[in-house]
């Protein structure tokens, strides 16, 4: 899934500042799981900045409304009927979402009210861990499922360095090394000779080699 | 009910007017007085300075309704849940507990009192009737005074 | 600009080796260098220079390099993987070995969030050992990653670091072989004051075979003050100092701690020596780079052999 938080108020309202009829748009998906999106976190949002322009003398609307997914277009076109009321539209969305709903209402502003964090996991309720760079080329075969690309602060291919120290990273006591694990899980299987050959240089090419990606597929299309 | 808990006073006819501060009391109906009867009784008494809220379980209660009733009615929000360990519902009340501390944060961060929103859990040793509560809380709100966020 | 690593030169003809460290300084000034360089020159085989080392900022290792081989010394080309990608990395081994720099050490680097630049975007393009192997297939093989062909191959001594005090100890052995056969020469270790821990670590290294293939060049710093080994023990990583190291330093008076420091390394290094496997002493006085003169002395080091 995709996490991310919100945006402090201050800096959502300097966006919103110069309109008049806003509607904030949630998002079911992502950003609802992890609790910084959903159609819940869009109605407090849209319930401060309601009162928050009322303290401030402001003469402002402030709508919800939330939509399954804001990065599909099937969904984003529910906002159809209704977006002539708005002067600007408040998205509660991940970055794709932000820029799915822009690009199909090129009109309208669209102010994004999250900062989007990483590809992760829950890994409890409350806690969210970054688990997938997205490189294109996945390689968790040979480390034993723990991708040392997103969980190793270095991105050694070939770790661990010599900052491993107690099964924790020296960039911070808090993460786990993943190299550690990496060694760990391959021991539990018996396949630690995965790791005795050299990884050659990864290919990011497959991650950014010609800007941004796009996926075809031919059997999807209508 | 404990009738010794409402002292006659003339402030609950004279708050009943819009510049009066009005308090929402969502409460856990286990509470004690926390049944029907006490609360027509209180808020016969009380008059329209405060709005009671019977539910299930204070633990359960999403902060958006506190929130809401502060943007709609309300100068003060406040949810009572049973006393930590003792809520039915399994942890209810300590997960509900760092739910309204985040939203006190966000009613912060728009510039109004976070005094105005709160959590208040029971004790098991000195149990509190619902009474009791409301006499507290309304004297609070009163000193915090009009909300500048409420819909007048 | 054809003379061979005066470092290789002194590991082949067997003598046990001597480097030593020069962190360039924080400003754009070559005296700071140069002064190092005469402090260190005659009493070391070659003097590594750090790549803006814990993520501060300093004069390029480069430029040091530059400076120290025009004082007449053999310089050892620290470089980093978390600040170039591999086109850099690869253009400056190519310059590097253009201006006369005929030793390298790859390393990955100490993480941005350790320095004075914390928001800088962590490059890692290459790690340390991929780095190591696109140094030497551009030595030996003269080509670059991809495949394309060098004008000329560089000229250059490859090195790589080992911590034998990190974890986990038994994989330790295991990377220690990556790094060799990615194409390491010399091994500098992590300074080393747990002797015992070091011992094993060199033990496994035997065992597999990897002290015959390449030459350990055993880490030391001298302590400065206990003020300094507690520090070293708490904040920084992969650092090992034991108790008993603290409580020497802790039970010398204040103003002979530094000599008591000195002991410590010298009395390192004499074990060192007689540690099969271990080709030679790489000293990292830090900011205390007159003091490797009489390390050197006191562990018979001296004089280098010309």
């Amino acid at each position: 899934m995709i996490t991310a938080e919100q945006k402090p108020i201050d800096e959502i309202r300097e966006m919103i500042n110069p309109y008049k009829r806003i509607l904030a748009v949630g998002c079911g998906s992502c950003v609802a799981e992890c609790a910084a999106g959903g159609q819940k976190e869009t109605a407090m949002l849209a319930s401060a900045l309601r009162m928050a322009a009322r303290m401030n003398h402001e003469d402002v609307t402030i709508d919800e409304k939330t939509l399954d997914r804001q990065c599909v277009r099937d969904f984003v076109i529910q906002l159809d009927d209704v977006i002539q009321n708005y002067d600007a539209l408040l998205s509660l969305a991940c970055g794709a979402g932000v820029q799915a709903v822009a690009e199909m209402f090129p009109e309208i502003p669209v102010i994004p009210a999250l900062n989007t964090e990483f590809l992760g996991e829950t890994r409890d309720q409350g806690l969210w861990i970054e688990s997938c760079q997205g490189c294109g080329d996945c390689m968790l075969y040979f480390f034993g499922g723990i991708c040392p690309i997103s969980r190793c602060s270095k991105q050694l291919l070939n770790g661990p360095c010599g900052g491993s120290k107690n099964g924790v990273c020296e960039v911070d006591p808090e993460v786990p090394c993943a190299w550690q694990m990496i060694i760990d899980r391959l021991a539990r299987f018996n396949a630690l000779g995965r790791l005795e050959m050299i990884y050659p240089p990864k290919d990011w090419a497959k991650k950014q080699g010609k800007g941004p990606r796009k996926i075809i597929r031919e059997d999807q299309q209508s | 009910m404990n009738k010794a808990d409402i002292k006659p006073n003339g402030m609950a006819a004279e708050m009943s007017n819009g510049q009066n501060p009005i308090l929402a009391i969502f409460y856990c109906q286990n509470i004690p007085g926390g049944d029907e009867g006490s609360r027509q009784e209180l808020e016969s008494h009380y008059g329209e300075s405060i709005r009671l809220f019977p539910i299930p379980c204070g633990g359960r209660l999403e902060p958006l309704h506190l929130l809401k009733a502060l943007e709609t009615f309300a100068d003060a929000a406040f949810v009572i849940a049973c006393p930590e360990g003792a809520c039915r519902y399994f942890e209810g009340n300590r997960r509900a507990k760092k739910r309204v501390e985040r939203t006190q944060a966000i009613i912060e961060s728009i510039g109004l009192e976070k005094e105005r929103l709160g959590i208040l859990l029971g004790s098991r040793e000195k149990p509190k009737t619902l009474s009791r509560w409301v006499k507290e809380l309304s004297e609070q709100t009163s000193r915090l005074g009009v909300s500048k966020g409420r819909r007048l | 600009m054809n003379e061979t690593s005066k470092l290789k030169k002194v590991l082949e003809k067997g003598v046990f080796a001597v480097t030593a460290e020069c962190g360039p300084p924080k400003g754009a000034d070559p005296e700071a260098v140069t002064q190092k360089a005469r402090l260190l020159k005659g009493h070391v085989d070659a003097v590594n220079v750090t790549d803006n080392q814990t993520a501060i900022v300093r004069m390029s290792s480069m430029a040091a390099c530059s400076l120290l081989k025009s004082e007449g010394l053999d310089p050892v080309l620290q470089m980093v993987v978390r600040d170039r990608n591999r086109i850099a990395l690869q253009s400056d081994v190519l310059g590097a070995s253009a201006i006369g720099i005929r030793n390298i050490l790859c390393l990955s680097g100490d993480h941005q969030v350790f320095g004075n630049q914390p928001q800088a975007m962590g490059v890692f393009d290459l790690d340390s050992i991929q780095f190591v192997q696109v140094v030497k297939n551009m030595r030996d093989g003269a080509k670059i990653i991809g495949g394309d062909s060098l004008t000329k191959a560089p000229e250059l001594f490859i090195g790589a670091a080992a911590n034998p005090f990190a974890d986990p100890l038994s994989f330790r052995a295991v990377r220690l072989a990556k790094k060799i056969a990615a194409g390491a020469d010399f091994i500098q270790t992590q300074c080393v004051y747990n002797l015992e821990r070091f011992g094993k670590w060199l033990e496994m290294a035997r065992d597999n075979g990897l002290t015959d293939r390449v030459a350990i060049l055993g880490g030391v710093t001298p302590l400065k003050s206990v003020g300094m080994a507690r520090y070293m023990k708490s904040k920084v990583s992969g650092m090992d100092i034991p108790d008993a190291v603290i409580k020497r330093m802790d039970g010398a008076p204040k103003d002979k701690q530094r000599e008591e420091g000195i002991k410590i390394c010298v009395e390192t290094i004499l074990q060192m020596k007689e540690m099969r496997g271990v080709k030679g002493v790489h000293i990292m006085a830090i900011e205390w780079e007159e003091t490797v003169q009489e390390i050197a002395e006191s562990a018979g080091l001296l004089p280098r052999p010309g």
